[in-house]
């Protein structure tokens, strides 16, 4: 699908055809999936992707069909992204009580959510490699044909990630 | 609600839509500051002597400056109601041109005198009283305006509502001119900022959140 054929069918939904809209409403859920993967942590996908389709729906009279399609809803993914992102935000600013001992699991959670609320704070093909290769344990071979990276990029990307990280991590980088 | 219930909902609920247009939204906000200033005129709300205000060259200076200030920033906040339309350019554009405004004005009439004189020319009770009323004459475009940004989808909430302030405060501001009975420059530019700063304050504080979405 090309983004004139999903201009096609906005324009179709903004008439009321239905049936073309619940196709175009499938194509963008994948395309959104994909987008959000890369920047968001992985539970946080599908609602995301859920709350950006009823934006579009809510939205969608402000498409002008003179313009691109593919503009207009890359602005709205990632300005409810970027909401998404101010949400952990605020998320981790809020203090876990000493009344409130969290045992081993806890802990994991906490470490699992804290990683990725960090890796959300890279820039997206950083926190792509290292997701692959630190966390799934991918070789750098497979990470860089996965992402469409070059190995030697693959490579750059994990180091300067893991110190952006790492700063992120003693609080050097606002 | 799991997605693929989602998108037939989404479906069904479907209705035909109509698309929103920048004219059609200029337009609106021209209509309630057309009746706004008609109703200025009709309560007789202007400043008596209006023929020697004519030809007073702070009288022009008002109106050019603040009607421009505020058609450019309106221009620019219902583009901006676009969600692929980034207003921050707009914005920096518009800082340099309210610097000129002021530089232009100040120039008019505010060097040569003392300290002690330029406070005296700000005369507090009645800038504070200007200042209101500027505030006041924004109103309408405000509300206009912040209720056109609720039916849009802007993406830069922040300078969206800066831009609405913005322009509904030049607004107030060019409306005010025709009751103002001050035409020094220097009490014009302090007085009429204190107001128009207090509107853009307000509205990029609020704005953001009630027209969330």
């Amino acid at each position: 699908m090309t983004d004139a054929d999903w201009r096609a069918m906005m324009i179709a939904a903004q008439s009321g055809n239905a049936v073309l809209y619940r196709q175009l409403l499938g194509e963008l859920g994948a395309w959104l999936r994909r987008y959000y993967a890369r920047r968001l942590p992985p539970v946080m996908v599908d609602d995301t992707v859920q709350e950006v389709l009823l934006a579009i729906h809510e939205k969608r009279h402000t498409y002008d069909p003179k313009q691109a399609f593919g503009p207009w809803l890359a602005a709205i993914a990632r300005y409810k992204w970027v909401d998404r992102i101010r949400a952990m935000k605020a998320a981790t600013m809020e203090e876990i009580s000493e009344a409130f001992p969290a045992d081993d699991h806890t802990e994991k959670m906490q470490t699992a959510r804290s990683l990725e609320v960090l890796l959300s704070r890279l820039k997206p093909p950083q926190a792509e490699v290292i997701r692959l290769v630190k966390l799934q344990g991918l070789s750098i071979e497979e990470a860089a044909t996965r992402t469409g990276q070059t190995i030697a990029l693959v490579k750059v990307n994990i180091h300067r990630g893991i110190a952006k990280l790492s700063a992120l991590a003693q609080g050097g980088d606002q | 609600m799991s997605y693929d219930s989602l998108i037939d909902q989404l479906a069904k609920d479907l209705k035909p839509v109509r698309r929103r247009r920048l004219n059609a939204d200029l337009a609106i906000v021209a209509a309630i500051c057309g009746v706004e200033l008609l109703l200025f005129f009709r309560l007789g709300m202007a400043r008596a002597g209006m023929p020697s205000m004519l030809q007073h060259p702070s009288f022009w200076w008002r109106l050019a400056s603040l009607g421009l200030i505020a058609g450019i920033s309106a221009i620019l906040a219902a583009l901006s109601f676009n969600p692929a339309f980034s207003p921050r350019r707009g914005i920096r554009a518009l800082a340099v041109l309210v610097l000129v405004c002021l530089g232009t004005g100040l120039c008019i009439g505010a060097g040569p005198d003392g300290l002690k004189t330029l406070v005296q020319r700000l005369d507090w009770f009645d800038g504070l009283h200007c200042a209101g009323k500027v505030i006041a004459l924004s109103l309408p475009p405000v509300v206009g305006l912040g209720l056109l940004m609720r039916r849009g989808a802007p993406t830069d909430m922040r300078a969206t509502s800066l831009l609405v302030g913005l322009a509904a405060a030049a607004w107030g501001a060019f409306v005010f001119v025709f009751a103002c009975p001050f035409d020094d420059p220097l009490y014009i530019a302090v007085w009429y900022s204190t107001g128009c700063g207090v509107v853009v304050a307000l509205t990029r504080m609020l704005l953001p959140r009630l027209a969330r979405w």
